[in-house]
């Protein structure tokens, strides 16, 4: 009886299985895909198109979900010249406002503390002078202030408490730390090794970060040395670098679980994703099922890492999804070309 | 202990606070109802109360002006340093004040400033013709400047006069009733001005109209000359005629359609009998103008096909190679970085002969030197995002090599390229072009950039001529570089603008210069590209603008003379030859245009059309789905490229169209031939 009586919890249990629901851009396609994963499959739900001019490549690049969840951003990289960002409905998957940005712009998130939505302005355009992080405020969709930081800022992330946003400087090799209350450039740190800072002319970070995320729990952040190979952490509170991790190639973009537990790098050179649990010396590498390995986002509930892949020419854009524990990809979805930007939605029972 | 009785303190007011935030809450401002000078700094305080009148204070507030952060946003300006706002234009502005609650709650509100216009320093009046006879109507502009020197142009102030010689209506329409000194008067802000005016007799006793055409066809220009004598039969000079036209259709349900100039040119749109009219206060003169159709419309077969039908084809390039035959390059869209390569020496036997792939998704432009050796084609897409371009040897098309990637400066996207004389121009990231020497294609150098250098340039095209390069800029319009011509010392190293034109709509795609064969004018025919209501996947996409004509003769005094307009489809690449204009208007195919003798008005409306080709194939990656991207007249045949379909080539015959499978209910309307 009492055996039965667990049998039938167990399936109970099982059939309340979890279903996760993200949003990826494929850049080279100008779409977005609404995606589900039940546990076991993934589905794409919707495939949207995104921008204007049906014979020009507008770029989706980065992606976020506001806190409540009833809407989510879409930066456009390419635009005259200047990108934009675009606010959807997640009921309906339609724009609802738009503002432009400032040139390239890609990475962002919306702070839980003022409301604001901060995005850098990555400007790919060669041009190696400093960019800019754009400060918009999502309800009346107006560019408030472009706080200036480093060349190439890529990976913008606000602190668990929303006070600071943290973006890095692909070129200048810094990571900057804005106030996310007085719009000004909070702290900066420089990233490279040696300290022969020199932003006229062509320098080029031998780091090359791009991108940096803070740890829920603790006052550090952590960065993808992409040029170096390493993932960087910094101490917030001393604002210095407190350990360099040795990575694969070219460690991308970064996500670390909510639980405090597991950092997520994407591989780009490698087409592998790694998966380090915090406490542990060793990281675990996960072979990508295409190459160019982009971006990531790890589940709410520290189960999953959705990691996208792009492709190369011709070839689809992948969402692979990784078992955080078992450090196995699970599942995995063809999508639009040149997969990038993903942002985790909602969790339904 | 008493560190967790200030935090259990801290805590409850946190929480007392979050509490009210979480009410029906508003921002109180002394913005509210706020007036400014230009000029004048403000200092505002908000904060958050709820519906009981309770004030809740607010962890931080941020102001901004809705504009933005550009310069169309400069009007009211935010100093988050001294916490103040300045107003430096007039007029209502919008300032939000963004309230950030102690928990992080946002509430904002947005406020009107309203900032007063300067008072008035001087109103003018200003009578825009030497004479005025009676009879007339006062040509008048209006004018406010204020003490900070701001212009208002036609400000609305109400005239009036003491004179009985003039009437006024309630829209400031002057009539000149009679002769005589009239005087005017207005005042505005506490400010007054009157104008004298001096009304002449009419002395016209007999007029006449000169006209370069009695019969002429649609689209024609008719010059009319309005001649005045007075009661000796002496001519007199300088007199402000008025041209008006009235007419009728010969199709009932049509209007007698057209244009007339201040200068007397005038130009028909339909078939019918016309009248057209000088005046000179109550003294006029008509003649008649019968007008019939051009008769240009010939039958435009299509002969050929180079289907693409796995990928969309972007721009394309018909090129004559080094062995004599002709042949074609085509890009791919948001595909694998594919181009292909064709053999059209028989235009009617298209083959397909050598593909070239590289690390892109789109391959959106490609050209070919003139001397058929060397094409560049642009990527963007590419997987390690350098972008750049491909420089391809071309001399044996069934055998195409990969020379050389150049990817400096070019990195984020090139859109459209161009090759003359050695020198590749490519766009680069919407901004600039670079100009890039490949004398040596395997080592291509950068030796010189343009660009327009102001806030926000932004540019979508290149196309050399003469040593001349015309940028399409968007809002900036068409600039007009020397890199070679001569005209203003410059070259590719050192190129130098010399000339520009920007119009209102600011979607400025594609530039063709055009010296009319017929005429000798010389026109920039400037396209837009526009997707009104952007991207649909799911059905087939409205999309809108027109080519502008813009008469270049005098460089310093551009004017937009004509367009070409066809409802219900936007424009995109174009061709003109031998005064035919070739041009690709997405859904609605290639259109070929008589655009020969003078340009004026509405150039689809004057029946200029000569016939019309619809691009799509059953057999292409998107069936029956035209969506036309560009048009090139190549030895006689009209090559083109289609989104959904690849290459094409078709003939305009020198038949008349048949008719024969017509709707019979159709009656062509007559023509003179």
């Amino acid at each position: 009886m009492n055996r039965s009586l667990l049998l039938i919890l167990f399936a109970v249990t099982l059939s309340y299985s979890q279903e996760y629901y993200f949003y990826v851009a494929a850049e080279s396609d100008d779409t977005v895909s609404l995606i589900n994963f039940d546990g076991e499959t993934t589905t794409e739900i919707e495939r949207i198109p995104v921008g204007v001019m049906k014979t020009e490549i507008e770029g989706p690049h980065g992606l976020t979900v506001d806190p409540s969840g009833d809407y989510w951003y879409l930066s456009l990289a390419h635009g005259n010249p200047y990108g934009s960002l675009v606010k959807y409905s997640t009921d309906t998957n339609r724009p609802v406002d738009k503002t432009t940005l400032g040139m390239f712009p890609a990475s962002m998130q919306i702070s839980s503390l003022t409301g604001l939505l901060y995005c850098v302005n990555f400007n790919l355009h060669g041009e190696m002078k400093p960019s800019s992080v754009s400060v918009v405020d999502p309800e009346t969709m107006t560019e408030i202030k472009q706080i200036q930081t480093g060349v190439m800022p890529h990976g913008s992330r606000m602190s668990p408490n929303g006070r600071f946003q943290y973006s890095v400087a692909m070129m200048s090799g810094e990571l900057f730390e804005v106030d996310a209350l007085t719009l000004e450039v909070n702290r900066t740190l420089n990233l490279d090794k040696t300290h022969n800072m020199n932003h006229k002319g062509m320098y080029h970070s031998p780091v090359k970060p791009t991108w940096v995320t803070p740890h829920p729990l603790k006052p550090k952040v952590y960065v993808a040395g992409n040029g170096s190979n390493e993932i960087i952490e910094i101490d917030t509170e001393i604002w210095e670098i407190t350990n360099r991790i040795d990575t694969g190639k070219g460690p991308y973009n970064i996500d670390i679980s909510s639980n405090g537990k597991f950092l997520v790098a994407t591989l780009k050179g490698d087409a592998k994703t790694m998966v380090w649990e915090l406490d542990k010396k060793n990281p675990s590498v996960v072979s990508n099922n295409s190459s160019v390995t982009h971006g990531v986002v790890i589940s709410p509930d520290s189960k999953y890492a959705f990691v996208t892949v792009e492709g190369v020419g011709g070839d689809p854009g992948l969402v692979d999804v990784i078992d955080l524990k078992k450090a196995k990809v699970v599942s995995s979805i063809s999508i639009g070309k040149q997969a990038g930007g993903i942002a985790f939605w909602k969790i339904e029972e | 202990m008493k560190k967790y009785t200030f935090n259990l303190i801290f805590s409850a007011l946190l929480l007392t606070t979050a509490t009210m935030f979480s009410q029906e809450l508003v921002v109180k401002s002394n913005l509210e109802g706020l007036t400014m000078s230009v000029g004048e700094t403000f200092k505002p305080t908000s904060f958050a109360e709820n519906l009981k009148g309770e004030k809740i204070m607010c962890q931080a507030v941020i102001y901004y002006n809705k504009k933005g952060v550009f310069s169309t946003a400069k009007a009211v300006t935010v100093n988050r340093g001294e916490g103040t706002i300045r107003a430096n234009e007039p007029g209502t502005h919008e300032i939000v004040a963004l309230c950030i609650g102690q928990q992080g709650q946002r509430l904002s509100r947005t406020f009107p400033i309203q900032v007063d216009f300067p008072k008035a320093k001087e109103i003018k009046i200003t009578l825009s013709a030497s004479k005025v006879y009676e009879g007339s109507f006062l040509p008048l502009d209006f004018e406010v400047v204020d003490e900070m020197n701001f212009t208002r142009k036609n400000e609305f102030f109400q005239l009036s006069t003491d004179s009985d010689n003039i009437k006024i209506d309630a829209f400031n329409n002057v009539k000149a009733v009679s002769p005589g000194k009239a005087i005017l008067s207005a005042s505005f802000d506490e400010i007054s001005t009157s104008l004298t005016i001096d009304i002449l007799d009419n002395p016209v006793e007999k007029l006449e109209l000169r006209a370069s055409l009695d019969v002429a066809r649609t689209g024609d220009v008719v010059s009319y000359e309005a001649i005045g004598y007075d009661s000796a039969g002496k001519l007199i000079e300088g007199l402000p005629f008025s041209y008006t036209f009235s007419g009728k259709a010969v199709d009932k349900s049509n209007n007698a359609s057209g244009l007339i100039m201040n200068d007397g040119r005038f130009v028909a749109e339909v078939i019918g009998d016309y009248m057209v009219s000088a005046s000179i206060g109550s003294s006029s003169v008509s003649r008649p103008l019968k007008v019939v159709g051009r008769g240009i419309e010939r039958e435009v077969l299509k002969v050929g096909k180079g289907v693409v039908t796995d990928k969309h084809t972007s721009d394309f390039w018909v090129f004559e190679g080094v062995d004599g035959r002709d042949y074609a390059v085509t890009g791919t869209w948001g595909a694998d970085g594919t181009s292909f390569f064709w053999d059209v020496t028989d235009p009617t036997s298209i083959k397909k002969i050598d593909s070239v792939k590289v690390d892109a998704r789109t391959v959106n432009d490609v050209k070919v030197s003139q001397d058929g050796r060397i094409s560049v084609i642009s990527r963007e897409g590419a997987s390690d995002r350098k972008n750049g371009i491909i420089i391809l040897d071309v001399s044996n098309p069934y055998d195409v090599k990969v020379l050389s990637e150049y990817t400096k400066n070019l990195t984020g996207g090139v859109h459209n390229v161009f090759i003359d004389n050695d020198h590749v121009y490519a766009l680069s990231g919407s901004q600039r072009y670079y100009i890039i020497n490949i004398k040596d294609p395997k080592n291509p150098v950068e030796v010189g950039m343009f660009e327009v250098g102001k806030e926000g340039q932004s540019i979508h095209d290149v196309w050399i001529e003469d040593g001349i390069a015309y940028s399409s800029n968007w809002r900036d319009g068409v600039y007009l570089v020397d890199v070679g011509n001569g005209i203003a010392g410059g070259s590719p190293s050192n190129p130098v603008a010399f000339a520009n034109y920007d119009y209102a709509t600011g979607a400025h795609h594609a530039t063709f210069p055009f010296k009319s064969k017929s005429t000798g004018k010389f026109y920039t025919v400037l396209g837009d590209e526009i997707f009104p209501d952007g991207v649909d996947e799911n059905n087939p996409n409205i999309t809108a603008g027109f080519l502008h004509f813009v008469d270049f003769s005098d460089l310093d005094n551009p004017i937009e003379v004509a367009k070409y307009e066809l409802p219900g489809q936007g424009s995109h690449n174009y061709w003109i030859e031998d005064d035919i204009l070739y041009v690709a208007m997405y859904g609605g195919g290639v259109r070929i245009v008589d655009i020969s003798g003078e340009l004026l008005g509405d150039l689809f409306r004057q029946g200029r059309e000569i016939g019309y080709i619809m691009t799509g194939t059953s057999d292409a990656y998107i069936p029956n789905a035209t969506m036309a991207w560009g048009a090139q007249l190549y030895k006689g045949y009209v090559f083109y490229s289609d989104w959904n379909s690849g290459l094409g080539s078709s003939k305009v015959s020198e038949l008349k169209p048949d008719n024969s499978k017509a709707n019979q209910y159709i009656n062509k309307t007559p023509i003179i031939d």
